[in-house]
């Protein structure tokens, strides 16, 4: 690099002729408008940290250390769901195999049950044969963040176009494309977590748990900390478990907005999401389970929550009965450990610790307006004073 | 559209490289300047001497895997990511990229020669990073080869550096024919002679003001003169130290000229006319 001085020659010189030639029209370059261009698919990527993963998570954050290319990633997406395939009886080796044969009517009522990787399989095929067939008719928004020589843009909505458009590019035999994707750049000095999000939740389809790392975003931003640029683990989300809107009160109403216009107590409900185990997050976001189902797991001790996130997926619970079924476990769980005493006990020795000498008269009223007559009530207190004094009787002893 | 602007002229030591480096710099440096939200100019040295890319990166040992040597033997569809990877950054200012020459493209030309759509193997991939450049500079070899040519197919404005002494008529409107030639034999409506840039004028020397003179008067080639720029030492000892002329002396006639002449190129990216 030249050094400061030689620098200024320079700037003074060229400033000199760049006035000159400008004059008059000193804004014919201030062009900081979003811009609709083809970008080379290579230039492109998929942003590390949005909320709505794409990808399964071993593949997301394979591909995103870079230890796949867009194409390994892919292909290594394309062998679990051929496992998953065989082992449901439908094996296939090509992916085209995946869609419906136009031809073959007898499968027309038949409803198949495909795995989330079988459907994220199916999605991008189908994506991908609509992009052949009609070309990309929404372009991608991206953020432009080249440095230096390396051209970079992080895709901010529609991750599933741009591994839509890989697999037509490898794995779509007889296609020829230019290898560029339409996209609309954002100058990275408009993109923000804000903006992400709005995206995100105006569209359908977000998971809960996606919705949960939204939030997370959102309060971890507002709270002034860094959003990395690579993968991030769930423990990066959960650090907003600790925090929240309260102490930023000028901050609220944007991030209610940009998650789609909840109040505050969803908010709660969807960031709380966030303390269920690594396990039962990532099979929750894959089946996309909605958060009420999810909302009662989060009482279960850790290692049992993937267990019932499984269970709620195996007998497609409703969540009443996620409810019930973690209540009873819990107070089974109760059980086993210590021997509880019956409600009207435990109310009995409660008002116990409550009642004090000013609530005399209180009693008096109340004990014979249960009981009806003052004798009634005078028998009551001495069957009462008994049964205490047994009780007193055996505490001593232990 | 981003222009690419070619310096192409047959004859050597007319200045193309020296023009093509300082003019890449001045670009970058003027639209900065001037507020541009994207002032990145990418050079690109076609020519196997690999003088620009020695003064702009610092080192000439460029080979098979980080030079245009690399990007006109890859596969078609890998050519653009291959483009980008070996796009260095100047040493000179961050804003100017350089795509460096390698002594294997003296080979290159031989290996690509038959193959088919060889003349489009620099132009196709720059056509898909082009967007990311404010403006492009390409550097040519001092002669029409196939290197040349396709250097000419992936541009938009031939610029012909001249020095007085060739400044005939006939030898001039020999370079433009020829330019000519590629624009319709090869098809690229875009290609046109976008100006003429004088190099080495020394005006105490008779015969080179009576040239110029000529030149001016002429009624193609006169409204076609972009630029004189005046021999001066500090032009030769700029290179020698792979410094730009800007860098090494702003203050020279030789600098002043050059701004000048880059002003009007630069004029005409932010208009996008002629």
């Amino acid at each position: 690099m030249p050094p400061k001085n030689q620098t200024q020659r320079i700037d003074e010189l060229l400033g000199g002729v760049t006035e000159e030639l400008l004059l008059g029209n000193p804004q014919q370059f201030e062009d900081n408008s979003i811009r609709v261009e083809r970008l080379l698919l290579e230039m492109v990527r998929p942003d590390p940290v949005q909320p709505r993963r794409v990808l399964p998570e071993q593949l997301h954050f394979a591909f995103h250390s870079n230890r796949l290319t867009p194409t390994q990633a892919l292909k290594e997406l394309v062998q679990l769901v051929q496992v998953a395939a065989r082992q449901r009886g439908r094996p296939f080796n090509n992916v085209l195999e995946l869609l419906p044969n136009p031809d073959d009517e007898s499968d027309e009522d038949q409803s198949v049950h495909l795995s989330p990787e079988e459907q994220l399989l199916y999605d991008l095929v189908n994506l991908a044969i609509t992009i052949r067939d009609d070309g990309q008719v929404n372009p991608l928004t991206v953020v432009d963040v080249s440095q230096g020589v390396t051209q970079q843009f992080r895709i901010e909505t529609g991750e599933r176009r741009y591994w839509a458009t890989w697999l037509l590019r490898d794995f779509i035999a007889g296609y020829n494309s230019d290898g560029m994707i339409p996209c609309i750049i954002i100058p990275i000095e408009r993109s923000s977590v804000f903006r992400q999000a709005k995206e995100n939740t105006a569209r359908s389809g977000l998971s809960a748990i996606a919705m949960a790392r939204q939030a997370a975003l959102l309060v971890l931003t507002v709270h002034g900390y860094e959003i990395p640029s690579h993968a991030v683990s769930n423990d990066f989300y959960r650090q907003s478990l600790e925090l929240d809107l309260r102490g930023k009160r000028e901050y609220t109403e944007a991030v209610l907005s940009a998650m789609g216009g909840i109040d505050k107590g969803r908010f709660r409900q969807y960031k709380s999401l966030l303390q269920l185990s690594d396990e039962a997050l990532e099979i929750a976001d894959r089946h996309a389970i909605d958060e009420f189902r999810l909302r009662p797991v989060l009482q279960l001790p850790y290692d049992v929550q993937t267990e019932m996130v499984q269970q709620i997926i195996q007998f497609n619970l409703t969540g009443r009965q996620v409810q019930e079924i973690c209540e009873r476990g819990l107070r089974e769980d109760d059980n086993e450990h210590t021997e509880t005493s019956s409600p009207q006990v435990k109310r009995f020795v409660k008002s116990m610790k409550a009642i004090n000498s000013n609530d005399e008269e209180d009693f008096v009223r109340g004990l014979i307006s249960e009981e009806k007559t003052a004798t009634m009530a005078r028998a009551r207190i001495d069957t009462t004073i008994e049964f205490l004094m047994r009780v007193k009787s055996r505490l001593t002893g232990e | 559209m981003t222009r690419v602007f070619v310096f192409t002229n047959h004859k050597g030591g007319v200045g193309k490289s020296t023009s093509a480096t300082n003019t890449a710099l001045g670009i970058a440096g003027m639209l900065r300047r001037a507020g541009a939200p994207n002032s990145r100019v990418l050079l690109i040295d076609t020519d196997s001497q690999a003088h620009a890319t020695l003064v702009t990166t610092g080192k000439k040992d460029y080979g098979t895997d980080d030079s245009l040597y690399t990007v006109l033997m890859a596969d078609r569809q890998n050519a653009a990511q291959t483009l980008l990877n070996c796009i260095v950054q100047s040493t000179w200012d961050t804003d100017l990229h350089v795509l460096p020459a390698s002594p294997m493209l003296e080979g290159a030309e031989r290996e690509l020669m038959g193959i088919a759509g060889a003349p489009y193997r620099l132009a196709d991939p720059l056509s898909r990073i082009i967007n990311r450049y404010a403006a492009i500079v390409i550097d040519t070899r001092p002669s029409f080869s196939l290197m040349t040519e396709m250097g000419l197919i992936a541009a938009t404005d031939a610029i012909v550096p001249v020095e007085p002494r060739y400044l005939e008529t006939v030898g001039l409107m020999s370079v433009i024919g020829k330019i000519n030639d590629i624009r319709e034999g090869w098809r690229q409506p875009n290609l046109r002679v976008s100006g003429i840039l004088v190099t080495k004028m020394n005006t105490r020397i008779r015969g080179h003001n009576h040239l110029l003179d000529e030149l001016k008067t002429h009624s193609v080639l006169g409204k076609l003169l972009l630029g004189v720029v005046p021999a001066n030492e500090a032009v030769s000892y700029a290179h020698q130290n792979h410094q730009s002329i800007f860098n090494y002396d702003s203050k020279a006639s030789a600098s002043k000229a050059y701004a000048q002449f880059v002003g009007k190129l630069v004029q005409r990216i932010a208009k996008g006319g002629a």
